[in-house]
Order: structure tokens, then C-alpha cells, then sequence
């Protein structure tokens, strides 16, 4: 197998694996949650949540219907070798995988105009749907590291990017996000949320980092922030589903990255479904 | 509790909030693209040209598609809005996610009719199809409304009779 066609075919089979499998710390969490909610109708939705994903992994068949726009994240060793044509086969590997998975043929035709207002129509196409922009970070060594992210729509309509005035105190930033995230987690609908955060100085630099967060956050190894973030919105009671219950948000991923002096931090919020973060990475090594 | 389709009002007047159902026999599909669209050949009087009887009937806020089915934010503009003319037009059951406001719990009440949510466990949900088709609106690809015969679909009562889960 040349490099090329490995890349293409890793890529492919990396975004089916993310849109159909839970990781081991993402079940760990739903047995744990499952075990601590009294709320019987908030236990059958985790329940359900934990036997779709056993069925969709035996099956290879998605997670949810709404498989997500795929978004790349990409780390690149310092001493790796990075192979012309190398995005071009990660584009046409996101597009076999589409095809495999099958993903959700919503890729929306036409102009400008007609892309906005939907008026052009649909491709039948699952493997038309474009990934994102790339994020980029540099890693020590000699490999580089693929993250395929799939991004479903819901959490995209209460998430939001916005300044803090943060008052020279983190409190105010953690009361903040709280309340961004107790505000998203009512109207979600396909609770328990996953909350992402990304804490920046431009909106561009903190939406990326909100990306970060989802690429690299574990369930199982929660900051002091993330565990004060997600025990505030779970006070609201609002529950899996909105049913009630103690298990509002699953987990909080949280990437602070570097400040500028002012009294301002911009916060970006991705208010995230219950099979968030859908993701898996493979990583590559070309001599 | 089990639930055939089509439905009668006197069997929604018994339903409650967190009442559990396994719906079985004939439901429609529509969302953002297709339930404005119905709305608006329902004020036309053409809904009958499409031979679509909604006298009873349960919508699924949903797309079809080969990744299968599961619900959609039913708080989404396009779909909320269309929820009160539809409840007038003949459904009894309306199948999504999220909260609704306090007009369309008063037009739900109004009409006779409820919201149902379940969780998006498509896998699980997308066995319970026996067949599919479309019914209208084919240009709308995976947002086409569709007629699915399902058996045992789950769905639990959000919004029943002027009362809310939310």
C-alpha cells in the first residue's frame, strides 16, 4: 500500500470508528452515572444510550442519525515528515468514510445565495459533505497524530463564542460558564450534555480551543474547573432528555490557553450532545 | 403503554406527563424543510391531492436517511411553529426533542394533543422500521416527509393537557 492510499484508508476507517464506537472512559462515565441517578426515567435514557452504543458498534452502523460535519485535528511532531499531497488524502479519506459509514447525505448545493437558503437542494452524495477547516498543533517527535471529530448539529445551536469581563477573578469566569452551560443544557433536548470549552483572546483562538478540549479531554481525568463547571449545571436537575435527575451534564472539557492583558477573556462554549466528543485518532508515522 | 395508529382522541384525553408508549403502525417524518411546507397545503386546502391523512396521526421530527432515523430539536424555528396548525389539522402525536414554549403547551392543549420525546439512540431506534416511503416533498432528499410503519417505537410524554416536563 503506497502512503497515500494508507492515509485515505486510515482516515476513512478512523471516522467510522468515531461515529460508531463509545471510548472505554466514555462508557466508564454512563455505568457510573447509571449507578448514581435515582431518577428512573433519566436511568432508561442512559440506559438506552449505553445499549445504542454496544448495538452500534456490533453493527458499524451510527451512533446517531445525524453523523456530523467532520472536523480534523491534526498534531504534527516536530521531527515528522509530513508526505506532499498529505490533506488531500485526509479530504478523500473523510469522504470514503462518509460513504462507509454511511453518513447523513446533508451536504446543501448551489451559490452562495442557494447554499444559505437551502433552495438549490441536497446532494445525494454522503461523501460531499466538506470537513471543516484543519486545526493544527505541533507535538514532540517524529509522528503525527489524526483526530476525526464528527460535530452533530443540535449542541451547534447552543453553543456560543462571547467575551468575559473576568474582573481579575476566575470565579466570575467559572460563574460564567456555568451559567452558559445551564442555559444551553435546557433547550439541548438530547441531554446528558457534554460541555467543551475553549478560553482565548480572539473568538478564532477560543473556539479552536474548544475544539482542543473535545480532541483531547478525558472523562475519567476531570480539572478542578471542569468538575465545578459540570456539578453547577447539574444542580438545575434538568436530567437526561429533560426528564429530571442528577445527570445533567456527563462530563466538562475545558482548554484555557494562553492570555493577553486586559480585563477581557473571550469564552467559547460548544453545549455538546450526549455521544460527544464522537471522536477517534490514528497516528502516523512516514520515513 | 401500547399505541396503535391511527389515534383516538378519547386515548391521548388518558395520557400523562412521563407516561411511557410503544407506538406501532403508521407515522410520518417531517422537519425543518417538509413541516412548513405541510402547513402551508394544509391553509391551501391541497393536502388531500397528496392523499395524506393526518386525522390521528403521530409526526416524528426526524430525517430519513441511509444513517436511519432519530429526533431532531423540535425547538428549531421551522418545526415549533408549524406545531399548532398541525395539532388543529389532526395530530395527535408530536415526536421530537427539547422544550417548547408556553404557547405551543397551550395549542398542544387546545387541540387535543401531546409531545413526546426520545432519547437519539439511533440504532436502537431505526430497528424498530418495518418499511419506508416518501409521501412528499422528494426534493428535499433526507428531509422529505415519509410514511414509516414502525412496531414498537418508544417515545415518553413531555407535554400532555397543559402540562410540561420542562
Amino acid at each position: 500500500m503506497n502512503y497515500m492510499e494508507e492515509v485515505v484508508s486510515r482516515t476513512a476507517e478512523t471516522l467510522v470508528k468515531a461515529s460508531t464506537t463509545f471510548r472505554p472512559d466514555q462508557l466508564e462515565a454512563y455505568r457510573e452515572a447509571v449507578k448514581k441517578e435515582k431518577n428512573p426515567n433519566s436511568v432508561w435514557v442512559l440506559e438506552s444510550i449505553l445499549e445504542n452504543a454496544s448495538v452500534a458498534e456490533k453493527t458499524r452502523f451510527p451512533l446517531c442519525d445525524d453523523t456530523g460535519i467532520p472536523h480534523i485535528f491534526l498534531e504534527i511532531g516536530d521531527e515528522a515528515f509530513l508526505p506532499p499531497g498529505f490533506l488531500c488524502a485526509v479530504e478523500e479519506g473523510v469522504a470514503r468514510g462518509l460513504r462507509e459509514l454511511p453518513g447523513r447525505p446533508m451536504a446543501v448545493k448551489g451559490n452562495d445565495a442557494e447554499r444559505i437558503s437551502q433552495s438549490a437542494g441536497l446532494y445525494e452524495d454522503s461523501g460531499a459533505l466538506a470537513m471543516a477547516p484543519v486545526q493544527v498543533r505541533r507535538i514532540p517527535g517524529s509522528e503525527i497524530r489524526l483526530t476525526v471529530l464528527m460535530y452533530g448539529g443540535g449542541p451547534e445551536i447552543r453553543g456560543k463564542t462571547l467575551r468575559v469581563f473576568h474582573k481579575h477573578s476566575v470565579d466570575v469566569v467559572i460563574e460564567e460558564m456555568i451559567g452558559w452551560g445551564r442555559e444551553g443544557a435546557k433547550l439541548l433536548g438530547c441531554q446528558p450534555c457534554i460541555l467543551a470549552f475553549g478560553i482565548g483572546r480572539s473568538n478564532v483562538e477560543a473556539a479552536s480551543l474548544a475544539l482542543e478540549a473535545m480532541a483531547r479531554g478525558d472523562f475519567s481525568r476531570q480539572s478542578e474547573i471542569e468538575k465545578r463547571v459540570t456539578d453547577g449545571v447539574n444542580e438545575t436537575g434538568i436530567g437526561a432528555l429533560g426528564l429530571g435527575g442528577a445527570t445533567t451534564v456527563l462530563g466538562t472539557f475545558v482548554k484555557v490557553g494562553p492570555q493577553r492583558a486586559s480585563g477581557v477573556r473571550v469564552v467559547s462554549l460548544r453545549t455538546g450532545c450526549c455521544f460527544d466528543p464522537r471522536r477517534a485518532t490514528t497516528t502516523f508515522k512516514f520515513e | 403503554m401500547l399505541i396503535n395508529t391511527p389515534i383516538e382522541d378519547a386515548i391521548i384525553g388518558k395520557l400523562k406527563v412521563y407516561d411511557k408508549l410503544e407506538i406501532t403502525g403508521a407515522i410520518f417524518t417531517g422537519r425543518d424543510a417538509a413541516l412548513p411546507r405541510l402547513v402551508k397545503l394544509i391553509e391551501s386546502g391541497k393536502l388531500a391531492e397528496l392523499g395524506i391523512n393526518l386525522q390521528g396521526s403521530v409526526i416524528f421530527h426526524t430525517a430519513v436517511s441511509p444513517a436511519g432515523i432519530g429526533p431532531t430539536s423540535s425547538n428549531k424555528l421551522d418545526i415549533e411553529s408549524s406545531i399548532p396548525a398541525l395539532s388543529k389539522a389532526g395530530v395527535k402525536i408530536h415526536v421530537g426533542k427539547g422544550s417548547l414554549s408556553p404557547s405551543t403547551v397551550e395549542a398542544l392543549r387546545v387541540n387535543n394533543s401531546v409531545f413526546a420525546v426520545n432519547p437519539p439512540v439511533t440504532a436502537l431506534l431505526t430497528s424498530t422500521i418495518r418499511s419506508r416511503k416518501v409521501v412528499a416533498f422528494p426534493e428535499e432528499g433526507m428531509e422529505a416527509m415519509h410514511l414509516l410503519q414502525v412496531e414498537n417505537f418508544p417515545v415518553i410524554v413531555a407535554i400532555a393537557h397543559g402540562e410540561s416536563i420542562f
